[in-house]
This record gives structure tokens, C-alpha cells and sequence, in this order.
């Protein structure tokens, strides 16, 4: 039986293009003139505030390093050639190569671990009672304790800094996840055991899409978590590395040596922000801009 | 003819979490629908009508009593429609569809199908979100009609649509139930929903529940909303509830 078309428009609660149904992700760009204005609006709004901040802070910290006129605060050149120096030598890729590995496998390993307990333990109310006391615990224990205490007992394998990477991640992805499995909406899991929809349908069509706001926050807090921690593992018990080079410089006296690993650091961190979390984040809420298309 | 839904000597007690408060909202009940009959199940808030409907689906268990589900060759397919649509909204309408027709097995082209049978084909790619209420709901019967169910509970249906609407969604039930012969429950605060709809209707009623009327209706379908006989029906069903 099929009803008639001008049936369904009546019903419909708001004015529709004739014809045209809503497309999650066609929404592509046209050209004209109001385009090009909408266009220089968003570099406007979105791109100026935060490179006039960098430009803030650059010309604070020369005014800075000019006044004090101290090799303890270096002045932009310094610090510029410096990580000129760092680009030009094959080193600084390689140190940022193994950074950027145990950051990664351990990330990795810690969201695995981290989607499975914390789906688990926002489902079930006694395994979350058992388990949150250790989640805080690891919370609470200072990134600092952590790298030691792993430096100690793994030495320079590693198992040293991917362990101290997850156990670093996962409480805060796990408590992040264990709230996002609290907000689910228990209607949706009723329909979703009526139809007997599988463990794989349910994990990738209902928990993950309603999880991801929450992991995304989570994984920023976590990645930040994950920095830190490595570079204290790589001061402490290892020999290679940004955190590594970082303790050196410092041995070195060289403060705009500092500067520039720290500056690579920064530069990696923005690079994850914006070219991956943010991409991965407009990707997984295509839906909501075809909603409201 | 044999039942297809048995219903027998069904006990469900609540205990309520905070208080500890018990609440019995079954005790003994029976219940039997045959192949191709559509009851309506009516009465107050808090009679259990939800309850039922959670204890056929599989949602609670009974704490003794048995459900028995009898398909003719095979397990029987359930198909549900709630009050709310519940739908995904991160998939478009043809999507939420496709969930249902993928775990039982059965081919896409069954959704698409479906969703034209309600009327929203050109809808498919559209997210629930930009639809209205009544083609959610329309997308939500899709979902429920496009697994061929062998069984088919609806939970309040409309009762979140306007009357226009609900009127339309009612024809359409009516239309799909017409393509073959199913096992239906409906439940709803609205008589004459179940008087348009149902084949018969139960009252349920008290604490604990238990069936206090029964009504069937032999008017033969295609129905029309304002049938006289059907509107005098249930007057006297509205006279049993108040």
C-alpha cells in the first residue's frame, strides 16, 4: 500500500526543498559571491583569534627577552635558529619518530582497553562500583609516580612507556565513557534488543555513535595525559626520544634548545588537534549537519 | 484454530529500587490470540498494558507462568512498534531500517520496500531528524513491517501524534495488517483506536491486573474511522473504563 505523496508533505513539520531529501554530507560548495563573503567571515572569525594570540605572545616574549637580555630567556632568533637547526639534521625526525610511536601504540592500546571496560562498566552497575575506586586511584596518582615507578619495573624495554602511556589514558577514557553509557538513552538498547540487533551493530551503530562527544573530549585529555607522561618516561629511563632531548638541552644550559623541542611538541600537539581529533570529529557528526540541512 | 500467543498463569511482581517497595502487577494471568487476530489491550494507567507487552517481548521475564510464541514453521519473527519511534538519529531513515531487516537475516531490498510501503521512499537518505513526527512514527512501522513479523506488539502507537495524524497512521496499520495474517497486540488509552484496529479487545484493570471485560469485534476490514457501529462500540468500552 502506498500513500500518496502530497499525504506525506502534510504531515511533514517544517517546509522541505520539493523533492529534495536531506543529504547528510552533500552539502557541497557553491560558488558566488555570498559564498566568498560567508567564506571570508569563517577565516575571520575561526582562523584570525588564534594566530593574533601566537602573535601576541611571540612579540611579549621578545619585549620580554629584550628587556631581561638574559641567555635564560632567549630572543625569537635564537630560538628560530635553533629549531632551524634541529629541522636541518635528520635527528630531530627520528626522536620525534619514536616520541610519536610509544605515544601512538600506547594510545592505542589504552582507547582499546578503555571502549571495552568502560562500555562494561557504565552497563553494569556492580562492575562499576568494583572498578571505580581503582579508576580514581590511577587518577589520582601523579603522571610523575607513574613513569617512575614504570622506569623502575620495565627499564628500557618497550613495555615501559606504552604500559605508562595507558595506564595514563584509560581511567580518564574509561570514566569518560562510562558517563557517555549513562546518558544512552535505555529506549534505544530496548529496540535494540527487540530486534535482536548484534553485538558488532550495537557496538558500531548505537554506543559509539552516542559515545563519540564523549571519547573525542576524553582523547584530548587523554593525549595530553599520554605527552606528558612519555616525556618523564624519556627523561627518567630512556635514551632516546623528545623528552630525552629535552633533559639534555637542559643539562646543556641551553634554554633555547628547550625551547625548540618544546616548540616541536607544541607544533605536534596542534597537528593531532586540528588535523586529526577535529577532522575525526567533523566526520562523526556529519549526521547532525544533515539534520539540520 | 490454535493460539498463537498463550499467555499462561503469568506472575510479575516490581520491586521498586529505592523504596523497596513491592508491586504486583500480574498474578495468574492468562491470555490466548490466535493466528491473524489483532487484540487491543486497554485500560488505566499502571494496569500492566506496558508490562505485557515487555513479557511477550522478551524485555522482562515472568516470575513464573509461561509465554509461549508458536510460529507455523520456524521461530516466531516479533516485530515492535513504541510509542516513541526510537530511532537512531545518526542514520538516515532507510538505515534504521535496514537494522532491523539485517539482524533477521532478510535483504535490503526489504527495507527500501518497507519504507515504500509506508510512503517516505523518497525519504531514505533523510536523517529522523528532519522528519515530522508522523514520519518518524511511519519510519518506526517501517522498521517493524519490514521483517515480515509473525508477531506484532504495538505500544501505544500514536499517542504521541496529533489526531490527524494518528488517523492516517491507523489506515496504514490497517492496510499492512491486511497483507497477511499475524499475531497483534496493541496497547492503547484509546478505545477507539481498538475499536477501529482490533479484532478484540480486553479490559485490564485492577491490582493486580486481570482482564474484568472482553469485546470482540466482528466488523469486517476495510474499516472507516466513523463507522457508526465501531463509535457505539466504544462508548460502551469508555463506559467500563471510567
Amino acid at each position: 500500500m502506498t500513500i500518496s505523496q502530497s499525504d506525506v508533505r502534510q504531515e511533514s513539520g517544517r517546509p522541505r526543498l520539493s523533492g529534495v531529501p536531506a543529504d547528510p554530507g552533500g552539502a557541497g560548495p557553491s560558488s558566488g559571491p555570498l559564498d566568498r563573503d560567508s567564506r571570508l567571515r569563517w577565516v575571520l572569525g575561526a582562523v584570525v583569534p588564534p594566530v593574533l594570540l601566537v602573535i601576541i605572545l611571540l612579540l611579549a616574549w621578545q619585549l620580554m627577552a629584550a628587556k631581561m637580555s638574559t641567555p635564560l630567556v632567549p630572543r625569537l632568533g635564537e630560538i628560530a635558529g635553533q629549531f632551524g637547526d634541529l629541522l636541518r639534521t635528520s635527528g630531530l625526525w627520528t626522536q620525534v619518530g619514536l616520541t610519536l610511536e610509544r605515544v601512538g601504540i600506547g594510545f592505542v592500546i589504552g582507547f582499546l582497553i578503555s571502549v571495552v571496560v568502560g562500555i562494561a562498566m557504565g552497563r553494569n552497575t556492580l562492575l562499576r562500583r568494583f572498578l571505580e575506586p581503582l579508576m580514581l586511584l590511577l587518577l589520582v596518582i601523579p603522571g610523575l609516580v607513574k613513569a617512575l615507578l614504570c622506569v623502575i619495573w620495565f627499564g628500557v624495554s618497550l613495555i615501559n612507556p606504552v604500559l605508562c602511556v595507558v595506564l595514563a589514558v584509560a581511567p580518564v577514557l574509561i570514566m569518560n565513557i562510562v558517563q557517555g553509557v549513562r546518558s544512552v538513552d535505555d529506549q534505544l538498547v530496548e529496540m535494540a534488543d527487540v530486534y535482536r540487533l548484534s553485538p558488532r551493530v550495537r557496538l558500531f551503530r548505537l554506543w559509539l555513535p552516542v559515545l563519540a562527544p564523549y571519547l573525542f573530549a576524553a582523547a584530548r585529555l587523554g593525549i595530553s595525559r599520554a605527552w606528558q607522561v612519555i616525556v618523564l618516561v624519556e627523561i627518567f629511563g630512556l635514551a632516546s626520544g623528545i623528552g630525552y632531548q629535552l633533559n639534555l638541552e637542559f643539562s646543556n644550559n641551553n634554554v633555547a634548545g628547550v625551547l625548540a623541542w618544546t616548540i616541536t611538541f607544541a607544533l605536534i600537539m596542534t597537528i593531532i588537534e586540528y588535523g586529526v581529533f577535529q577532522t575525526l570529529e567533523r566526520l562523526s557528526g556529519r549526521w547532525r549537519k544533515g539534520a539540520g540541512a | 484454530m490454535t493460539a498463537a500467543l498463550e499467555v499462561r498463569d503469568v506472575c510479575k511482581t516490581f520491586v521498586h529500587r529505592q523504596t523497596g517497595r513491592r508491586e504486583q502487577i500480574f498474578d495468574g494471568l492468562d491470555l490466548s490470540v490466535e493466528h491473524g487476530e489483532l487484540v487491543a489491550v486497554v485500560g488505566a494507567s499502571g494496569t500492566g498494558k506496558t508490562t505485557l507487552l515487555h513479557l511477550i517481548a522478551g524485555l522482562e521475564s515472568p516470575d513464573s507462568g509461561t509465554i509461549e510464541l508458536g510460529g507455523p514453521d520456524r521461530t516466531p519473527r516479533l516485530g515492535m512498534v513504541f510509542q516513541q519511534p526510537r530511532l537512531f538519529d545518526w542514520l538516515p531513515a532507510l538505515q534504521n531500517v535496514e537494522l532491523a531487516t539485517d539482524a533477521a537475516g532478510i535483504g535490503k531490498p526489504a527495507a527500501r520496500d518497507a519504507l515504500e510501503a509506508v510512503g517516505l521512499a523518497e525519504y531514505a537518505r533523510s536523517y529522523p531528524s528532519v522528519l515530522s513526527g508522523g514520519q518518524r512514527q511511519r519510519v518506526g512501522l517501517a522498521r517493524a513491517f519490514a521483517i515480515d513479523p509473525d508477531v506484532m506488539l504495538f505500544d501505544e502507537p500514536f499517542s504521541a501524534l496529533d489526531e490527524l495524524t494518528a488517523r492516517r497512521l491507523r489506515l496504514l496499520v490497517q492496510d499492512l495488517w491486511l497483507e497477511r495474517p499475524r499475531v497483534g497486540l496493541l496497547v492503547t488509552h484509546n478505545p477507539l483506536e481498538a475499536t477501529f484496529l482490533a479484532d478484540r479487545i480486553i479490559v485490564l484493570s485492577g491490582s493486580p491486573a486481570r482482564i474484568v471485560a472482553e469485546h470482540r469485534i466482528d466488523a469486517p476490514r476495510p474499516r472507516q474511522p466513523e463507522d457508526d457501529d465501531l463509535f457505539a462500540l466504544h462508548r460502551t468500552i469508555v463506559g467500563q473504563l471510567v
